[in-house]
């Protein structure tokens, strides 16, 4: 009777584990399926990625970054990206740590009233705004520059990245400020020395995110630029889409561009993970 | 600077006792210090979003086109019109089905997909990181890739089933199955997201809970149904709501993946702002379009905020 009891025991585990395996399987591929299919095509020769039936791995060849460099201005595109995600990162940061800091630590009547006010102000959809700002960068001569889209963006991050700062800043202990202050030491000097230290894997969680998000960001540069000196990555994938190739789409160029796009924001992720899971739940978990 | 009390004159009437005053003019401070600390990140909403609502609301109220050269005061013409424009009506209705749809099947998706990557098993860390990677990848290259996977010649998808039921499906130029793609996509986009937020969820349950469930005889179908869901219900209805609500403003994928095509099959409100202001620079009809998508979005708001505050829940 016992060794019936355990061997359905058994049986049943075993199911259930193969059941994980298979969903485990399942899952992998799904995921992996278009990141495979995005690398084979960027380092395929255009004519490699027309044939019947379809070649599963080309000879893989690194023309089409040339094609790019000779079609875009892509360096350009490039280093744009690399500008707008960078300067909008450590601003986002700036901006949204002291106003977290004062969330965190300041608190009065009405204090919840207006972090509240600041985080869902995040629910209004950027493209609701983007007429009077395309408008107003337009008066601020802001439009088609670096400068304007990190201006957008900035203020489109902020309330999450208050969001989660508030939640990392509170877990610090305030006994170590209140020393501080006794000890005399001013607002800058405890954000430096004693704050910043103790913030810093928020700070980075947060910078990775916004970092990401800003990368990814297409709205903005698509609306506000005009001109090859602020465009960005993203830009440039939508405008390599739209030129024809003789035989339709130039897939080859446009995975190409993917790749670039992909593969740094892959990496950082990938290497990062922890600290980013650490941040998108940091809002949503206390 | 001791000596010189602004706060004397107005605690004068006040019993004036020395921690009194000091508590005073120290909140006097604090509530300076703490304007000054909030005060880029208010200017930047009032400047950016705010200021582009209130804005955008005046706007749509005009007839202002930058091509045709007209700003004249309509009243409600913009929203006359766009209850007979063939395209933001279709974009309407389309924009309900996708964030309805996409809402409900990533919450379904990413509910199995945190079941997986809670489960112990070998490859689970493996999982766990791949599992960013739709989340990482930039939306409008996504939108682009599935795309050229699905391409009616040359995709690998479309050849495979061609391959095994000797049918070749042709995908975008069918208005349905353009818009099942959509949402589908979005959905492998944004589902290991929800599973991560979820998974979170799932791990903050303490472990006694499933060992009493466990002693009491509760089977892993019932500890799932009656501990974890209840348990991680109210996040995920929160969770759930803010998706909806980004996805109600968001347009990347359907630019990468369809246009909004074919025809206005898969056009969504979001894209429609884009297309009549930035493309056609009709700014009061493209806002009086964006009125439309910002009721909508305080409707799902308001509901949300009210689901919010009501779970709150306690173990």
């Amino acid at each position: 009777m016992l060794k019936r009891f355990v061997s359905t025991q058994t049986f049943r585990r075993s199911l259930r584990s193969s059941g994980t395996y298979l969903s485990f399987l399942v899952f992998t591929f799904l995921v992996l399926l278009p990141v495979y299919w995005m690398t084979r095509s960027a380092f395929s020769s255009g004519s490699d990625l027309i044939k019947l039936p379809l070649v599963y791995f080309p000879p893989p060849t690194l023309k089409n970054v040339n094609t790019l460099y000779e079609q875009i201005p892509f360096d350009q595109y490039l280093l744009n990206s690399v500008k707008f995600s960078l300067f909008t990162t450590l601003l986002t940061l700036l901006v949204s740590f002291l106003a977290a800091y004062a969330f965190a630590r300041i608190r009065f009547p009405g204090s919840n009233i207006l972090m509240w006010a600041l985080i869902l102000s995040m629910a209004l959809p950027e493209i609701g705004t983007i007429v009077p700002l395309y408008r107003i960068l337009k008066t601020l001569k802001l439009l088609d520059s670096i400068a304007g889209l990190t201006f957008v963006m900035t203020s489109t991050l902020t309330p999450f990245t208050v969001w989660v700062l508030v939640t990392f800043i509170k877990q610090v202990p305030y006994e170590i400020e209140e020393a501080a202050i006794l000890d005399g030491a001013n607002l800058p000097q405890i954000f430096w020395y004693i704050l910043l230290p103790v913030t810093i894997p928020g700070l980075v969680t947060m910078g990775l995110i916004n970092f990401v998000n800003a990368w990814n960001n297409l709205l903005y540069p698509l609306s506000f630029t005009t001109s090859p000196s602020a465009k960005t990555l993203s830009v440039a994938i939508t405008e390599v889409y739209a030129g024809f190739s003789p035989w339709g789409k130039p897939w080859e160029l446009i995975m190409a561009v993917g790749v670039v796009m992909t593969i740094p924001i892959i990496g950082l992720v990938l290497i990062t993970q922890r600290s980013i899971v650490r941040g998108l739940t940091g809002g949503a978990i206390k | 600077m001791d000596k010189i009390d602004f706060t004397s004159s107005k605690s004068g009437s006040l019993p004036s006792s020395k921690p009194y005053q000091k508590s005073s003019r120290a909140s006097y401070k604090r509530y300076l210090i703490f304007t000054l600390l909030v005060a880029p990140a208010f200017l930047l909403r009032l400047s950016t979003a705010a200021y582009p609502i209130l804005q955008t609301i005046y706007l749509s109220f005009k007839n202002l086109s930058v091509l045709k050269g007209t700003d004249e005061f309509i009243g409600f013409g913009n929203y006359i019109k766009m209850t007979t424009d063939f395209g933001v009506r279709n974009a309407f209705l389309f924009t309900i089905t996708f964030v309805v749809a996409t809402t409900l099947l990533d919450l379904l998706i990413g509910m199995v997909i945190a079941l997986l990557l809670n489960s112990n098993f070998r490859g689970r860390l493996f999982a766990r990181t791949i599992n960013l990677i739709p989340w990482a990848i930039p939306t409008i290259v996504a939108g682009y890739v599935f795309r050229w996977l699905l391409d009616d010649q040359f995709g690998i998808i479309p050849f495979w089933i061609g391959q095994i039921s000797g049918i070749h499906p042709v995908i975008f130029i069918n208005p349905l199955a353009s818009q099942i793609t959509v949402i589908l996509v979005h959905a492998w986009k944004d589902a290991p997201f929800m599973a991560i937020i979820l998974l979170a969820g799932m791990q903050g349950i303490p472990g006694e809970l499933y060992d009493a469930a466990r002693v009491d005889g509760a089977n892993a179908v019932q500890r799932f149904w009656k501990l974890t869901i209840p348990l991680v219900m109210p996040l995920t209805i929160t969770m759930g709501l803010f998706r909806l609500v980004w996805s109600l403003g968001s347009f990347d994928l359907v630019y990468g993946l369809t246009f909004g095509g074919p025809g206005v099959a898969t056009s969504v409100l979001a894209l429609q702002v884009f297309r009549e202001g930035i493309l056609f620079f009709k700014f009061g009809f493209a806002s009086a379009i964006s009125v439309m998508l910002l009721v909508i979005v305080a409707i799902v708001g308001v509901l949300g905020l009210y689901m919010f505050r009501k779970s709150e829940v306690s173990y």
